[in-house]
């Protein structure tokens, strides 16, 4: 929202060396963000309203007009770029001598072989948006040679954020601001200027029909015929201050309802009044098409509120007009809408239409319906000044069914003061809220705060709500900071959070891994370098991007692009990532928490060492997490594109299956990205979620034992078929009194090891409890163990 | 073998082993020098045995030969242990070129967290030492706790606010931590205090101040009397143990359904040091912490008496103070997975010599 310090001044004395920007910063502090402020400077001299007499082309130019004007007796001949001047339309005039910031000193000049006097100046120059190259035209009340104030062009605009009063419709006009910028300055606000309400509602003239089939849809529809007026611009300081507010100037009616707008934030619609009899408000039936003023023809949502004359759509209720009963060039009735929408349902079909307007923005913040009177009154006041000729032509019709009562909240001082944690008297409640138009009345030891209707629409309605608005004028900055008192409470650890928290810790500090968090929509180009397509989880309607439609299933295609995109700066890191992904379905549960592991290095057949390595990683991981060994068991179920068809294991942690750890097959990385072929990449992804239930292991120390124990190696043949976890599960079958421990030394293929054989080699430890033992207790523990070893079907070396 | 001629070989044995001693540089050389000699097998240990070979009339004599032999050799054996060991003492006080002590350690790769997740658990820790919980919640969220239940029906306004990413199973990617705020109240009831460090998304095109995923860490404390000046205190004591040092802060009015009042609490930049840089948009000030206290509606939904209790909440915004904590200016980095950007180069390569900015 844009705000114009000239236009506040209407409303409040301030002073002629207002600080703006210590201005805009009071307001940030005490009522919403300012944005911004900018100074508007035009610094013109000698600027004058001139009459254009005749028009020219000047021949050998593209778009260039020789124009006479009559600035006032005496007649000129000037050169003009403006695409639009008619004859006897007035504009503004820069004689030589005149000066502006954008066009500094005018002199007179050879345009074109065209002697060139004066220059006619555009929007642009003077601060006002305007189509290309336009110029500014007067109203007819401006006589040529009359002279353009220049303090009118000059300015200061306050740009306050929009997110910053959604709450606050009365603020969504200058006045609504003006009444904070009195408070805050501690200055009086002036009376809104209206033309008195019985002027207009007790003339004796006809009323308007008015019907609404649902008043929770339109609260209130107020309405006035005016007659005598047309087509023509409005005055140049309406022009001016719609412009400094980003407003495009078009046509005295158009800026009227806009100028009302931005004052009062009451949106107000200019029907033809030829055009319309009888004003209801229904709904659409479905499918029903409509063509709004901008020329498009729209299919209309289902249940959108439109304004009708005899059931026949003529507007699109709180959002844009009809082309049909548009106002034209030769309209000189207007039926003068101003009316009150239910805000969701106006907000409902804005979006369905995508059509978000400066009207539908402020109906979906609950207007004050008090509003839609007081904008029409105040319609007149400005049309009056205008249209000399302007008639009433009806009464002011006012359709309100069911006026909203007057919202009034007993407000506690004493919970005031312990809410805010600071001495308000309640003198000082009562002066800072009058000052925003609240009523304030002693009730016992309370007070009765009586709400104004501009802030009684879903913004003020309980204590807390009062409060704020004596905490703000207090100002937050002035109340003093102090530690809370608190109830002790125990609560119990967040173990998926703990753990999360913990996988990093190992990871990222003992372990070397460096934490990445990657986006968890997938990305379809990627993943076809990955030879797969999106997984069917969960797919976004409004994707960041085209492609990437698919939330992720699994942490490993993005970590694969991250390794890709860091094997061009590094020789070898770790990744890791903890985060969520996501099945099929539509319950808050088709989501888990994954921990990705990558381990990358350049070098050539470095897979084996780099799968041992991320397998030691995940042991530490489970130990050091979760206190439970990992063990890796055969690959069960389908194997995803980038796990190697035999370098993979089932990670199972507690007897959980837990997650699998692979490395990418040569092809895949040679698919990813060529220089990848002389890479090794090992991953792992484990879910924590289903590791909830996993338990510690008891970690009881034992004492040293009072008899000596000794250590036995032995090595085994065993086929090289069978794997390590294999010949382990046998020897976890071996019993013995004497066997403390057996544990794993080393493996050994080569020399001296036959073709198609693996040598294991394990140590056991051997003791008794109590006594030391012989050397009877040591080789009889051999031979039995010997003996197992055969039944296994290995061969001891 | 006559006496003689065992003499002479006993003089030859000796001779040889002094020499074989000699060249040994180490004491494990030395015993197998000595093993040579003296063992089973040994040139000496093979005559020992002989005795027996002898008349008996001689053998008082060969043992006598044999035994000083053995002296003498021991005796040779315990000269070259103390010549080794003195050689070894010397060796290890002297100063080699190859010992370098400036040398960097041996040492694993560092590795290091993300940036966001250093200032979580900073941030965690400080909470944990004010007796808060740390709780997490779903990234998929449903319209209720992300919006309903935050005091934000369904065609509010304020839905603008947060550019939601909507599911086509009709859930959302929540847009704030907040959603967490009525779960929390509904697992734990009052008094309550916690922190929700977490993952948030917004529909927003993305430039270098624009970030469609992002983290934010909400905070909650619910108990009897909670007040506005509870809560900048609990504001500031964060920030200051966050950097470190005081912050200067100023706390203005903001808008949040589901507080009220609520505020902006913006902190000075620290890139231009509040003279105004691109980061803060000029305006020298940061919105980093928007807070308030809790919408009583708030309260209800999660089944608080908020005649009994009043509390007040923050979504610190976890990913602006990682930029501000390691000077990031580029917040797309944090999600690109490119470790140049998001990890200190001590941390990702071996060790450095010099680190210069690119001029």
């Amino acid at each position: 929202m844009l705000i114009s310090v000239n236009w506040l001044r209407d409303f409040v004395d301030l002073p002629g060396n207002l600080d703006v920007a210590a201005l805009a910063e009071r307001f940030t502090m005490t009522c919403a963000e300012v944005e911004g402020v900018e100074r508007v400077s035009v610094e013109a001299k000698g600027l004058i309203a001139a009459r254009v007499v005749s028009l020219a082309e000047l021949p050998g130019t593209r778009n260039l007009r020789k124009v006479v004007l009559d600035v006032g007796g005496d007649e000129v001949t000037t050169v003009s770029a403006a695409p639009v001047l008619r004859v006897d339309q007035c504009v503004i005039f820069a004689p030589p001598g005149a000066r502006t910031n954008a066009t500094g000193k005018i002199g007179t000049a050879q345009v074109a072989g065209q002697d060139s006097t004066g220059m006619i100046l555009d929007g642009a120059s003077l601060g006002i948006p305007m189509a290309e190259d336009d110029a500014i035209f007067c109203p007819p009340s401006m006589v040529p040679g009359e002279a353009i104030p220049p303090e009118m062009l000059d300015d200061w605009v306050i740009e306050v954020d929009n997110k910053s009063i959604t709450h606050r419709p009365d603020l969504w006009g200058h006045y609504g601001i003006a009444r904070e910028v009195a408070a805050i300055l501690d200055l009086p606000l002036k009376a809104y200027q209206i033309t008195p309400l019985a002027e207009l509602s007790q003339n004796g003239l006809p009323e308007i029909p008015i019907e609404i089939d649902d008043a929770a849809r339109c609260p209130r529809y107020s309405g006035l015929r005016i007659a005598g007026v047309g087509h023509q611009p409005a005055p140049l300081w309406m022009q001016v201050r719609l412009g400094h507010v980003g407003m495009r100037p078009i046509d005295c009616l158009v800026d009227l309802s806009n100028y009302i707008m931005a004052e009062l934030g009451q949106p107000t619609h200019a029907f033809d009044g030829d055009k319309l009899t009888k004003i209801e408000v229904g709904l659409a039936k479905p499918g029903e098409k409509f063509t709004t003023l901008d020329g498009v023809e729209r299919t209309l949502p289902d249940g959108a509120l439109m304004i009708q004359n005899k059931r026949h759509h003529v507007a699109l209720a709180g959002i844009m007009g009809g082309l049909e009963t548009e106002v034209s060039d030769g309209t000189q009735t207007i039926l003068l809408e101003s009316a009150n929408f239910e805000p969701a349902g106006i907000r409902r079909c804005a979006t369905a239409l995508g059509l978000r307007t400066e009207a539908s923005a402020r109906f979906e913040k609950s207007l004050d319906p008090v509003n839609t009177v007081q904008a029409i009154q105040r319609f007149v006041y400005l049309a009056q000044q205008e249209f000399p000729n302007l008639e009433l032509a009806s009464t002011l019709s006012d359709c309100y069914p069911k006026p909203a009562d007057p919202i009034e909240v007993e407000i506690d001082p004493t919970f005031v003061r312990r809410f805010m944690g600071h001495e308000v008297s309640n003198e000082e409640m009562a002066h800072i809220l009058t000052a925003i138009g609240f009523d304030v009345q002693p009730a016992g030891s309370k007070l009765k705060v009586g709400v104004p209707s501009y802030r009684a629409t879903k913004d003020i309605g309980i204590e807390a709500d009062i409060i704020e608005e004596v905490a703000r004028y207090v100002g937050y900055d002035n109340i003093d900071s102090r530690l809370p008192d608190v109830t002790v409470r125990h609560f119990p650890p967040n173990t998926q959070h703990v753990r999360e928290r913990e996988t990093l810790r190992a990871l990222c500090r003992a372990l070397g891994y460096c934490e990445v968090h990657l986006y968890i929509w997938l990305d379809d180009a990627w993943l076809k370098h990955l030879n797969v397509t999106a997984p069917s989880t969960i797919d976004l309607r409004n994707p960041a991007a085209s492609g990437q439609e698919t939330l992720r299933h699994s942490l490993i295609p993005g970590m694969l692009a991250a390794a890709d995109r860091n094997r061009l700066h590094l020789d070898g890191f770790k990744l890791c990532e903890v985060g969520s992904v996501f099945t099929a379905g539509s319950d808050v549960s088709n989501q888990r928490r994954n921990l990705g592991m990558i381990v990358a290095q350049r070098g050539k057949n470095i897979d084996d060492e780099l799968f041992a390595t991320l397998k030691g990683d995940v042991e530490t991981w489970a130990w050091r997490v979760l206190g439970t060994p990992a063990t890796f068991v055969p690959h069960e179920g389908a194997s995803p594109a980038w796990a190697h068809e035999h370098k993979t294991a089932g990670v199972s942690i507690g007897g959980i299956a837990a997650g699998t750890v692979s490395v990418v097959p040569l092809a895949l990385r040679r698919e990813m990205d060529e220089h990848l072929a002389s890479w090794g990449i090992a991953w792992a992804e484990i879910d924590l979620g289903v590791l909830a239930s996993a338990k510690a292991e008891d970690l009881k120390l034992k004492p040293v034992p009072e008899h000596p124990e000794v250590e036995l190696d032995f090595s085994m043949l065993v086929p090289a078929t069978d794997t390590y976890g294999t010949v382990n599960g046998k020897l976890a079958t071996f019993v013995h009194p004497l066997l403390r421990r057996i544990n794993y030394v080393t493996a050994y293929e080569g020399k001296s090891v036959p073709q198609g054989k693996r040598s294991l080699t394990y140590r056991t430890r051997i003791g008794a409890a109590d006594r030391t033992l012989t050397d009877a207790d040591l080789t009889e523990f051999r031979n039995t163990f010997a003996d197992f070893v055969k039944t296994c079907g290995y061969e001891q070396r | 073998m006559n006496v003689a001629d065992l003499r002479d070989q006993l003089a030859a044995i000796q001779t040889e082993a002094e020499a074989s001693f000699k060249s040994a540089k180490t004491v494990d050389e030395l015993r197998s020098a000595r093993s040579q000699v003296v063992g089973k097998s040994g040139s000496l240990g093979k005559l020992m045995g002989t005795i027996k070979d002898y008349a008996p009339q001689e053998r008082g004599e060969v043992g006598k030969a044999l035994n000083a032999a053995n002296q003498a050799i021991q005796q040779l054996v315990d000269q070259h242990t103390q010549r080794i060991e003195q050689a070894d003492l010397a060796a290890d006080a002297s100063q080699t070129a190859a010992f370098d002590p400036t040398l960097p350690g041996k040492r694993p790769p560092l590795g290091s967290v993300h940036p966001v997740t250093a200032v979580q658990w900073q941030v965690e820790a400080i909470f944990e030492r004010l007796g808060f919980t740390v709780e997490a919640g779903p990234e998929m969220e449903s319209d209720y706790y992300n919006f309903e239940a935050l005091n934000i029906p369904a065609m509010h306004p304020a839905r603008d606010m947060q550019d939601t990413f909507w599911l086509k199973n009709g859930l959302l990617l929540r847009t704030h931590t907040s959603p967490v705020q009525v779960r929390a109240m509904e697992k734990f009831g009052a008094p309550l205090r916690c922190i929700v460090p977490g993952r948030c998304f917004r529909y927003e095109t993305i430039d270098a101040s624009h970030e469609n995923t992002f983290h934010q860490c909400e905070g909650l404390m619910i108990d009897r009397n909670v007040s506005i000046a509870n809560l900048i205190a609990v504001m500031r004591l964060l920030l200051r143990e966050v950097f470190e040092r005081d912050v200067k802060v100023r706390l203005r009015p903001g808008y949040f359904p589901f507080v009220e009042p609520g505020f902006e609490l913006d902190m000075s930049c620290l890139i231009c040091g509040g003279d105004g840089c691109a980061t803060c948009k000029k305006s020298g000030w940061l919105e980093i912490l928007p807070c308030g206290m809790v919408h009583p509606n708030v309260l209800k939904f999660g089944g608080i008496d908020p005649h009994e209790y009043t509390g007040f909440a923050f979504g610190l915004g976890l990913t602006r103070l990682a930029m501000m904590k390691y000077g990031i200016r580029d917040i797309r980095v944090m999600n690109q997975g490119d470790l140049r950007s998001i990890v200190h180069p001590s941390r990702l390569n071996g060790p450095t010599v010099v680190e210069r900015d690119r001029c």
